[in-house]
C-alpha cells in the first residue's frame, strides 16, 4: 500500500505540473507573421513610421496539398510611439501575431538617422527579446518606407534570401561595412569611436564628376542599366554618438575596414591608375597579410599612433603591357607607387576624420585603453577630445603575390607586327 | 489504460482469494514410495498415475525375460521415446536371450541405463522419454535413455544479422547449444551447471560459466536468486528473465538476451555467466550493462575502422531515433527562432493548412508509425509486402495530401523510425522508442528546457540501476579498469583486459 501511494502521488506531480505551470511562451509556427525587414522614418513630434515587411511563407513552396498565388511579401506602414507595442497595433491589419524571430535588417531613413533622438528609439531594441543583436542597420537615403516599397528583386523574391545574400556579398567586397546592431550600441556606449552603418537608396543619383569614377562614389550613383531592381548597397553611414554626421564613400569604407583593428579587412578588388601609361589602370587584389600592428604613445604631447599594415597586392591586369612578373625594376617601381598612393588615401581620410568629424571610425580607441590602468584615467584622458591632435603615422609594407594566372604577356610589337 | 497498467502493476499486492481446489496429496505419497517389487502393483499404480487409457501416448508393454524366467514390463511415452530403439535394443536382446544369467544389464547393449528406486524419481524418467523396465520381483527399475525429443536443426540467425561472422543461432535443444558453446571453448574449465527451476513442470537451466574466470560472489548471486524461485513452470528464458531481473517495473532492461552462441562463449570468456534452457533458442547473459545492449558482435568481426564507424552510426541513430521528433516538437512550439530562415519558412507554410498543433500531430504520426511497425511484424508473411506498402506510402502520402500532417513530420517521424532499427537489442529498442514519446511530450509541454529536464533524470536513472550488482554504465561510470569496449571499440591487441566490473578470477587477456 505504501509504494503504491507514493506511486500515485508520484503520478500526481506529473499530471498536475504541466496542468499547473502552463506552457509559457508555447506559440505554434505557423501562428506567426514573420517580419523580415522594419523600416523607421520620422513621424509628426515624436512619433516613428514604422513599416514591416512580412514575408509569406507559403509563397514559393511546391505544396501537395495545393500551393498558392499569393504574393512574396506583405508591407505595411503605420505610425507608432516605439518598436514594441507597434507589434500589437499591427493586428489591426495583420491576422496573425507579428514575430520579430526572423529580424534581421533595420532600415532607417537617413532623415530620421540623423535626428538627436534617434538614439532613445535604436534602445527599444534592447528591451524586446526577440530582437536580435546581430541585426544589420541599413540607412536609406529615402524614407525607409519607399525604400522597402521600392526594393523589388528580380531573382531573390523572397525578401530574406535578397537581403542575406546582397548584404553578405557586399561586406565581403568591402563596398558596405559590416553592421550590426550590437556594434552600433557597443561603440556608442564606448563613446570613443565612429559606427558605420550600410547605405543604400532605391533612387538614382547623379554620378560625381572627374575620371577618378571608380570607388569614389555613394549609394545609387553606381549607373546600371538593363531590367533590374533599382536598389544599390554602396558605402556607409557615419554615426557619431548614435547619431548619423555623414555619409562616406566605396573607397572611404575600405579603407576603414583596412585600417580597423576590430575587424578582419577583406580581400579588396579594385582598380588603380596604372603608373606605366595614363591611359590605363590596373586591376589589384588587396589582401591584408597579418593583423595590423598598433604602436601608441599615450604620454607623448601630442599622442602619437603608429599602425603598421602588411599587404599583399596580386596585380590583376595589366594593360600597358609591362609584364611585371619578369621585371623587378617595373615592380620596384610599382611598388613604390602602390605605397604612395596608398600613404596619400589613408592619410587624406585620416585627416578628414581628425578635422571634420573630429573621431576616428577604425576602433583604435580599444587599443588606447590598455594603455591606462584605471577607467577613470583613459575616461579622463577622452579619446575623442585627444584624438583630433593626435599624429598618426602609417606604414605599409606591400608584398607582391601573382600577377594572374598566366603572368607572362606577349610582346604588342609582335604580335601587331 | 493507464489506470490499468497501475492495477496490473499492484496487483502482486492482492489478497489471493479462496479457490475450490483439490488436494493432489493421495498421489504425491504414493510417488514418494519405493518401487514395489510386484509387478502386476506396479504396473496399476503407473496406469492409475498416468490415467491409461485415457492417455493416449503412453505406452505399458509386459512380457517375458526368458534367461531370468521372470515377467517384466516397459513404461514410456511413445511421442518423445525412440520406439525404434527400445525394440532393436531392449526388447529383442530380453525376449530371444535364453542362456540364464545373473544381469540384465549385461544383455542390454545401450549405454545409459541407470537405477531408480523410487516411483517418483521413475515418473521423472518416463516424463523426459526415457524407457522404464520394471522386472517383477525387482525393488528398482532400469531406466533406458531413449529419448528421441522431435527438435529444430541448428538454422542462421533471424534477429541478430551479421554480415560477416558466424551466422548460426541456438535452437530449441539446450545440449545442442551447449555444444554450441563447448565448441567454441574448448577448456575443461567451461563449467554447464544445472539447476532445477519450476516445482510442476521440473524445468532445468544451464549455467554456463568457465570455473576459472567467473567471480564466485557473482555466480552465488545468480544460483541463490534462481533457486529461490517458486513458480510451478517457467517454460522459457525470456520467462525466466522477467523472474530474477532485480527491476520488474524498470524501463530499462539489465539481462541481455541473444541468440548467438558465438556472442555467448564471447561473454562466458570474459567472465559473465550465461544461463540456458531447454524450449529456448537463445540464452541469457548476465550481468548486462547499458554497452552490450548498444554493441552487436558484428562490431568485432568488422576491421577496427569499420566496426568503429557502425558503432558511431548506431549512436547517432539513438540519438536520432530519441530526439527528432522531440526537437520539431520544441522548435515548432517554443523556438522558432532557432531554425534558419527559410527552413522556419519552409515549416511555417506546411504547418499552414494542418488542423491539429504541432505535438499532436507529431504524436499522432508516431503512433501510426507504432502500428504499422506492430502490425507488419504480425502480418504473415505472404501478404507482408501489401502491408507495407499501405502503410508506408498510401498512409504517408494521403494524409500529407489530406492535410492532415506536414511532410516534414513525416519526415522527421520516418527518420525516427528508421534509427531506432539500428538499436540492436529489442528490449532496448522498446525502451528507447518508449522514452522517445516521453521526450516528444516533455518538449510539447517545456520546449527544450522539458527535454534537457526528462534527459537528465533519464542519466540520473540509469546511473542508479544496477544488474545483478554491476552499475549499469560501468566501465564508464563508474569507472572499471576494462578494456575500454563502450562506445567505440580499440584495436584488439589492445583490448587486454576483462571488464573489472565482473571481478574475474583473471584480469589479463592474452
Amino acid at each position: 500500500m505504501k509504494s503504491r501511494n507514493l506511486f500515485i502521488k508520484i503520478l500526481c506531480v506529473f499530471i498536475f505540473l504541466p496542468t499547473l505551470s502552463g506552457c509559457w511562451d508555447k506559440k505554434e509556427i505557423e501562428k506567426k507573421a514573420y517580419v523580415v525587414a522594419i523600416g523607421l522614418d520620422k513621424g509628426e513630434n515624436e512619433n516613428l513610421v514604422i513599416t514591416y515587411l512580412i514575408a509569406n511563407p507559403e509563397f514559393g513552396t511546391q505544396q501537395q496539398g495545393g500551393s498558392t498565388n499569393e504574393p512574396p511579401h506583405e508591407i505595411i506602414s503605420f505610425e507608432t510611439n516605439d518598436l514594441i507595442s507597434s507589434t500589437n497595433k499591427a493586428n489591426a491589419v495583420i491576422a496573425k501575431e507579428i514575430s520579430y524571430n526572423l529580424l534581421k535588417y533595420l532600415i532607417v531613413s537617413e532623415k530620421l538617422a540623423k535626428t538627436k533622438n534617434f538614439i532613445r528609439w535604436m534602445y527599444d531594441a534592447t528591451k524586446d527579446k526577440d530582437f536580435k543583436r546581430d541585426t544589420y542597420l541599413i540607412v536609406s537615403k529615402e524614407n525607409a518606407s519607399i525604400f522597402i516599397t521600392n526594393n523589388s528583386p528580380k531573382l531573390e523574391t523572397r525578401a530574406h534570401r535578397y537581403f542575406d545574400f546582397i548584404i553578405k556579398r557586399g561586406i565581403e567586397t568591402a563596398t558596405i561595412s559590416d553592421a550590426s546592431l550590437h556594434k552600433y550600441l557597443r561603440i556608442t556606449e564606448a563613446d570613443a569611436d565612429l559606427f558605420l552603418a550600410i547605405f543604400g537608396t532605391t533612387e538614382k543619383v547623379d554620378p560625381p564628376s572627374g575620371d577618378d569614377m571608380s570607388d569614389n562614389i555613394f549609394a545609387g550613383q553606381l549607373k546600371v542599366n538593363g531590367n533590374t531592381n533599382k536598389t544599390q548597397f554602396i558605402g556607409s553611414a557615419l554615426f557619431k554618438e548614435g547619431k548619423m554626421i555623414d555619409q562616406l564613400t566605396v573607397e572611404e569604407t575600405r579603407i576603414t575596414r583596412l585600417l580597423s583593428s576590430v575587424d578582419e579587412a577583406p580581400d579588396i578588388l579594385t582598380t588603380l591608375p596604372d603608373p606605366f601609361n595614363k591611359d590605363f589602370k590596373i586591376s589589384i587584389t588587396i589582401t591584408q597579410l597579418k593583423n595590423i600592428k598598433i604602436k601608441m604613445d599615450v604620454n607623448k604631447q601630442p599622442t602619437t599612433i603608429h599602425v603598421h599594415l602588411p599587404l599583399q597586392v596580386d596585380v590583376l591586369s595589366d594593360h600597358s603591357m609591362v609584364n611585371y612578373a619578369s621585371n623587378a625594376d617595373k615592380r620596384n617601381e610599382l611598388k613604390k607607387f602602390l605605397i604612395e598612393r596608398f600613404n596619400d588615401k589613408f592619410n587624406q581620410f585620416i585627416k578628414k576624420t581628425q578635422e571634420e568629424y573630429k573621431s576616428e571610425p577604425f576602433g583604435w580607441s580599444l587599443h588606447a585603453r590598455r594603455k591606462f590602468a584605471t577607467i577613470a584615467e583613459y575616461e579622463k584622458f577622452d579619446w575623442m577630445k585627444s584624438y583630433p591632435g593626435m599624429d598618426v603615422q602609417i606604414s605599409i609594407d606591400i608584398k607582391f603575390g601573382h600577377f594572374g594566372r598566366q603572368s607572362r604577356l606577349p610582346k604588342l610589337k609582335d604580335v601587331r607586327d | 489504460m493507464l489506470l490499468n497498467i497501475i492495477k496490473k502493476i499492484y496487483s502482486s499486492n492482492k489478497k489471493i482469494p479462496r479457490f475450490p481446489e483439490k488436494s493432489n496429496k493421495k498421489e504425491i505419497e504414493i510417488k514418494s514410495q519405493k518401487i514395489y517389487t510386484n509387478l502386476e502393483q506396479t504396473i496399476s499404480t503407473f496406469k492409475e498415475l498416468y490415467s491409461f487409457p485415457i492417455n493416449n501416448d503412453v505406452n505399458f508393454r509386459t512380457f517375458d525375460i526368458r534367461s531370468l524366467n521372470k515377467k517384466a514390463a516397459i513404461i514410456l511415452i511413445d511421442t518423445i521415446a525412440d520406439m525404434k530403439i527400445v525394440n532393436e535394443f531392449v526388447l529383442e536382446p530380453l525376449l530371444n536371450n535364453s542362456n540364464p544369467t545373473g544381469k540384465v544389464e549385461e544383455l542390454l547393449s545401450i549405454q545409459a541405463i541407470s537405477k531408480v528406486s523410487i516411483i517418483q524419481h521413475a515418473v521423472d524418467e518416463i516424463n523426459k522419454g526415457s524407457a522404464v523396465l520394471f522386472i517383477d520381483s525387482f525393488d528398482y527399475a532400469l531406466s533406458i535413455s531413449v529419448s528421441n525429443i522431435h527438435n529444430r536443426g541448428v538454422t542462421s540467425s533471424e534477429n541478430e544479422i551479421v554480415l560477416k561472422g558466424p551466422k548460426e543461432a541456438f535452437t530449441e535443444e539446450s545440449s545442442i547449444n551447449l555444444s554450441l558453446i563447448r565448441r567454441r571453448i574448448k577448456n575443461e574449465n567451461l563449467v554447464a551447471e544445472s539447476v532445477p527451476i519450476s516445482l510442476r513442470t521440473h524445468n532445468v537451466l544451464y549455467l554456463v560459466y568457465i570455473k576459472d574466470l567467473a567471480n564466485e560472489q557473482l555466480l552465488n548471486n545468480i544460483k541463490n536468486r534462481v533457486k529461490a524461485l517458486k513458480v510451478d513452470s517457467i517454460q522459457n528464458l525470456p520467462l525466466l528473465e522477467q523472474h530474477i531481473e532485480e527491476r520488474k517495473l524498470s524501463l530499462f532492461p539489465t539481462i541481455l538476451y541473444t541468440e548467438r552462441p558465438d556472442r555467448a562463449s564471447s561473454y562466458v570468456e570474459d567472465g559473465y555467466i550465461v544461463i540456458l534452457m531447454d524450449n529456448s533458442p537463445d540464452c541469457l547473459i548476465l550481468p548486462a550493462t547499458f554497452w552490450s545492449f548498444f554493441h552487436i558482435s558484428e562490431d568485432h568481426y568488422l576491421r577496427f575502422i569499420y566496426g568503429n564507424f557502425t558503432r558511431a552510426l548506431r549512436m547517432l541513430a539513438i540519438f536520432i531515433t530519441l530526439f527528432t521528433s522531440a526537437i520539431y516538437v520544441g522548435i515548432t512550439t517554443f523556438h522558432s527562432e532557432m531554425i534558419p530562415p527559410d527552413l522556419l519558412l519552409a515549416i511555417s507554410a506546411t504547418r499552414e493548412k494542418v488542423p491539429l498543433p504541432a505535438t499532436i500531430e507529431v504524436l499522432l504520426m508516431e503512433l501510426a508509425f507504432g502500428l504499422i511497425r506492430e502490425g507488419g511484424l504480425r502480418v504473415p508473411s505472404s501478404i507482408g509486402p501489401t502491408i507495407g506498402i499501405v502503410g508506408a506510402l498510401i498512409l504517408g502520402q494521403a494524409a500529407v495530401q489530406a492535410n492532415l500532417v506536414s511532410p516534414i513530420v513525416v519526415i522527421v517521424v520516418a527518420l525516427g523510425g528508421v534509427c531506432s532499427f539500428l538499436v540492436p537489442d529489442i528490449s532496448m529498442n522498446f525502451a528507447i522508442r518508449l522514452s522517445r514519446y516521453c521526450f516528444i511530450i516533455a518538449s510539447g509541454l517545456f520546449g527544450f528546457f522539458g527535454m534537457t529536464v526528462f534527459f537528465t533524470m533519464g542519466l540520473f536513472y540509469m546511473v542508479s540501476l544496477k544488474s545483478f550488482g554491476v552499475p549499469y554504465l560501468s566501465p564508464m561510470t563508474p569507472k572499471y579498469t576494462s578494456s575500454k569496449d563502450t562506445l567505440f571499440r580499440r584495436l584488439l591487441k589492445n583490448e587486454i583486459f576483462r571488464p573489472g566490473y565482473l571481478k574475474p578470477k583473471d584480469m589479463k587477456k592474452n
